[in-house]
């Protein structure tokens, strides 16, 4: 579904991605694990077109992502939410969902949507009218991936979905996305938390200095000595 | 005494309404864009001009050319974006505000000096049939004209702040002003925000001077001052609220004529000032902004 090939990405003279490569199957959690620093946000940065990459190319559905401006992506489907949530802290959590709905694929089936998104997360409803800056952590990420659900993605992206979370919200987030998978959307996550993530993820890459250094499914790497070393501490 | 009062505060209020409708689109650039546009009073006197001779040269009366100035102006604003202020909105939030500053004060040189050349230094004002037209409540003289732009600047507010609550475009607005890259991410095209953005608070200095120069006097130097009383405004009231800085305005423009009764007519700028140092040391905010967290 989404193909990455050969992607460099740097900030100025400073080069932070050195040709990462992979792929995003129909159906699947695809997660990129790394420690801070290894390029995981940069990545995701660049194939969203938030900074335009030095070299590689992107591609969904067959079709380039580069060079095509962020908002045209959520239009074919492709919604990221970023690593300090997407949500807008002066609106209401209704607001917020409706915003969540603004391309217009997503427009027609706004109302079942939303139905959808309050019955996953019943606690948006409570909090409908409720600005968005008065919720707790949790309440936002829940209202995060709401909102990034409002859009019918068909990809979601998520950067670091854990980072910040109490370890029961974070499981809470995890048995989401997996939920999000099982109705059909694909999903890419990056993560540091290493060993909850592969209990989610079916495919895993593991990113080091901006290169990719190992990957395979969530299995094989969970059994992989290096992996076991580096990032389990087992 | 009671009677000089009384006229004062009211003719302050309605003067402060045209500060409050000149700082709602210097705030609405402001709040979107991070574009602070010094040129906004040029582009109300532009509006003025475009008014006065609508009326003197085709008869067009200023009500009815109301809309044909916001039309005009919008469209002036969405050309000024796309040659000046797009390549500012390629910067980082803190470097907008110095290079729009910089853009729009070049703006304002040129802009008074093409005014100069074409309409003139004279002052002009637009006569109507029924300009000097006033009534009276009780000891209160009003004129009708006054009236009609404190008319004009309410409904401007209420109907921004309908467009920005109630409507997707507005929400798409609000999410740009929180945050582009969020609002980016929500498929929100926010090139495309910013230009009606723009567009909208250069329509709205369009009215503004078109009233101005109706109720008041347009010449070609008078777009600094106006952009200076809305800068004062905005951040009396905050950003935040439409409503707010229009009840900000006439707070402004009734603390100026208060102290000219009081201090004396020389003063009365000095004295508001004062007032809004006064205020901001204790609501750095302002009155309806919220505090940042």
């Amino acid at each position: 579904m989404l193909a990455v090939d050969g992607l460099e990405v740097a900030y100025g003279d400073l080069q932070v991605v050195w040709g990462v490569s992979f792929e995003v199957p129909e159906n699947s959690i695809v997660a990129i694990l790394g420690s801070n620093g290894a390029g995981k946000t940069t990545t995701l940065t660049s194939l969203i077109g938030l900074i335009p990459p030095l070299a590689g190319e992107v591609t969904f559905k067959g079709a380039s992502l580069v060079g095509m401006p962020t908002h045209r992506l959520v239009e074919l489907g492709i919604v990221m939410i970023p690593e300090e949530r997407s949500t807008f802290s002066t609106m209401s959590v209704s607001d917020n969902l409706e915003l969540g709905a603004y391309t217009p694929r997503a427009r027609a089936s706004k109302d079942e949507t939303m139905d959808e998104v309050y019955s996953l997360f019943p606690v948006l409803a409570e909090r409908r009218t409720q600005r968005a800056g008065t919720l707790s952590g949790g309440e936002r990420q829940m209202l995060a991936i709401g909102k990034a659900l409002m859009a019918r993605p068909e990809l979601l992206i998520l950067d670091e979905p854990s980072l910040g979370l109490a370890p029961i919200v974070v499981e809470r987030t995890f048995e989401a996305i997996t939920d999000i998978r099982d109705r059909g959307v694909s999903v890419l996550m990056v993560e540091q938390h290493v060993e909850m993530t592969l209990e989610v993820a079916d495919h895993a890459y593991i990113l080091e200095l901006g290169r990719i250094v190992a990957d395979g499914t969530s299995s094989q790497l969970a059994d992989d000595p290096r992996v076991r070393e580096a990032y389990l501490s087992l | 005494m009671t009677q000089l009062i009384l006229q004062s505060a009211v003719s302050g209020l309605l003067v402060g309404g045209m500060y409050g409708l000149v700082a709602l689109g210097l705030a609405l650039a402001f709040g979107v864009l991070k574009v602070l546009n010094v040129a906004h009073g040029e582009l109300l006197m532009l509006g003025g001009y475009a008014s006065f001779f609508a009326f003197t040269l085709w008869g067009i009366d200023p009500f009815l050319s109301l809309p044909l100035v916001f039309i005009a102006l919008f469209l002036f604003g969405v050309f000024l974006y796309q040659i000046l202020f797009r390549y500012v909105t390629r910067f980082e939030i803190d470097n907008r505000i110095k290079n729009s500053l910089l853009i729009s004060f070049g703006l304002v040189i040129v802009l008074q000096a093409l005014a100069v050349r074409f309409f003139t230094a004279d002052e002009r004002t637009i006569s109507t049939s029924y300009s000097s037209d006033a009534f009276t409540i009780g000891l209160v003289r009003i004129p009708v004209v006054r009236l009609a732009g404190f008319v004009v600047a309410v409904i401007a507010a209420v109907a921004l702040e309908w467009l920005l609550n109630r409507t997707r475009f507005g929400r798409a607005v609000r999410a740009t002003a929180e945050d582009w890259t969020r609002a980016a991410l929500t498929g929100v095209d926010v090139k495309w925000v910013y230009m009606i953005a723009f567009g909208i608070s250069a329509g709205l200095a369009g009215i503004a001077g078109s009233m101005i120069s109706f109720g008041y006097a347009v010449s070609p130097s008078i777009g600094l001052g106006w952009t200076l009383k809305a800068l004062v405004v905005v951040v009396l009231a905050g950003l935040g609220s439409m409503r707010g800085i229009l009840l900000a305005g006439m707070f402004l423009g009734l603390t100026e004529a208060l102290a000219a009764v009081w201090v004396g007519g020389a003063y009365r700028e000095v004295v508001a000032l004062v007032v809004f140092l006064i205020v901001m040391s204790f609501r750095p905010e302002g009155f309806f902004g919220r505090a940042r967290a």
